[in-house]
C-alpha cells in the first residue's frame, strides 16, 4: 500500500482467537430436553409475583425468587409483535424476507421469540392474530431452539 | 443473616457432560480478523527490521532520536525532521526473570524480557525485547547487548525478525 507522499506504509494483519461454549443452565436443560424428547414446551412460575417464564428460567428477575414450579405451555399464542428482516447478520440482501414474530404463548405472561413462517404480504399481519407453533419431527430434533420451526399463522 | 451475601451453590460439570452432549450447549466461534494500518513510521520501522537494520527519527526541536520512530514528537508538539539509521547495539535498561511462559506454564530457564536502549538513541529510548545466551545471574542493567538476527529468508517485517538480544563481549 502506498500513500499520498509515496511512502510504503502496511496493515499488521491477525487475528483474535475466541471460542465460546454457552450452556443451557438447569432450567434451560429442562426445556430443551423437553422440548427435544417430547415436542413439548415447559415453563416456570414464580409464586411470589405470577409471572410465568417461556423458555423456563431458574431464578425470576424481577424477585430473584428460585423457580420450581414447572408450567406445561399450550404450542399457540398470540402475536405481539413482528418484524420483517430484507438483510441478514452481515448486512447481505436476503432473496426472501424473512419474518421474526413476538408471541405471548397462552398460559405464558413473557414474549416467545421465532420465525413467524406463513407471513407473506406483511401488510396483511395483524398484531394480536392467533399463532401456532410448528415443530421439527422429532428424528430431526437436537435440543435447540432451532427444534421449533417457527410459528404460523392460523 | 442481614448484609451477608446469599450463597448459591453452582451446578459443576465435568469435560465428558459437555462432549458426551449431556447437556445442550451453543458454541460459538467468532471471526475476529483485523487490519491495523501501522502509519508511516512504524511501517517503515518494520520494513527496516526486515532488512536487517533499525531506523529512528529526529526532532530537530530537542534533537532527541527517537526509536521506535514516531513522526510527532509529542514534546515538542511539532512533526519530526530526518530518519536516522542506528546500530543493532545497545544497553540494558531494564529487565525482568520471567519464569512462565505468555500461557502461565512453568519455564525450568527464565525467559529475560528486558528494555534495551539503542546506542544512537537518546537516553531512555528503547525497545522492549528478549535476552538470551547468558545466565539470568549474570544480567545486568547497564551490561551492553547486541541483535541476534533471523536469517534473512525467515524475516518477515516485524519485531520478531530480531530473533533476541545476546551480551556484546569486549
Amino acid at each position: 500500500m502506498r500513500n499520498s507522499k509515496n511512502i510504503e506504509t502496511r496493515a499488521w494483519l491477525g487475528e483474535i482467537p475466541l471460542k465460546s461454549l454457552y450452556t443451557a443452565g438447569l432450567a434451560g436443560q429442562i426445556f430443551f430436553e423437553t422440548l427435544k424428547e417430547r415436542g413439548e414446551l415447559v415453563g416456570t412460575r414464580c409464586g411470589a409475583c405470577s409471572q410465568v417464564y417461556v423458555p423456563a428460567r431458574h431464578f425470576c428477575e424481577r424477585c430473584f425468587a428460585e423457580l420450581t414450579e414447572r408450567v406445561k405451555i399450550k404450542p399457540e399464542g398470540t402475536l405481539k409483535s413482528f418484524t420483517f428482516c430484507f438483510v441478514d447478520q452481515d448486512d447481505k440482501q436476503l432473496e426472501q424476507p424473512m419474518a421474526l414474530a413476538l408471541v405471548q404463548l397462552e398460559g405464558a405472561t413473557t414474549f416467545f421469540l421465532h420465525r413467524l413462517l406463513n407471513a407473506g404480504d406483511p401488510a396483511r399481519v395483524r398484531i394480536g392474530s392467533r399463532v401456532r407453533m410448528i415443530l421439527k419431527p422429532k428424528a430431526k430434533r437436537s435440543g435447540s431452539i432451532l427444534d421449533i420451526e417457527g410459528f404460523r399463522l392460523v | 443473616m442481614k448484609g451477608q451475601p446469599e450463597v448459591v451453590q453452582g451446578t459443576s460439570l465435568r469435560e465428558a457432560d459437555l462432549k458426551g452432549g449431556r447437556v445442550f450447549t451453543v458454541s460459538y466461534v467468532p471471526k475476529l480478523h483485523y487490519a491495523w494500518d501501522m502509519g508511516e513510521a512504524m511501517g517503515r520501522y518494520l520494513q527496516e527490521l526486515g532488512q536487517g537494520r533499525l531506523i529512528a527519527r529526529r526532532c530537530r526541536g530537542c534533537q532527541r532520536v527517537m526509536i521506535p520512530p514516531r513522526m510527532f514528537c509529542e514534546r515538542c508538539f511539532r512533526p519530526t525532521d530526518d530518519w536516522v539509521f542506528l546500530k543493532d547495539t545497545g544497553r540494558v535498561n531494564t529487565f525482568s526473570l520471567c519464569y512462565v511462559s505468555w500461557d502461565v506454564r512453568r519455564l525450568r530457564r527464565p525467559e529475560i524480557p528486558a528494555v534495551i536502549e539503542i546506542d544512537g538513541a537518546s537516553p531512555g529510548m528503547g525497545i522492549l525485547h528478549v535476552i538470551r545466551k547468558v545466565s539470568p545471574k549474570q544480567v545486568r542493567v547497564g551490561m551492553s547487548v547486541q541483535a541476534v538476527w533471523k536469517p534473512r529468508s525467515q524475516r518477515t517485517g516485524s519485531i520478531t525478525d530480531i530473533a533476541y538480544w545476546k551480551p556484546l563481549k569486549g
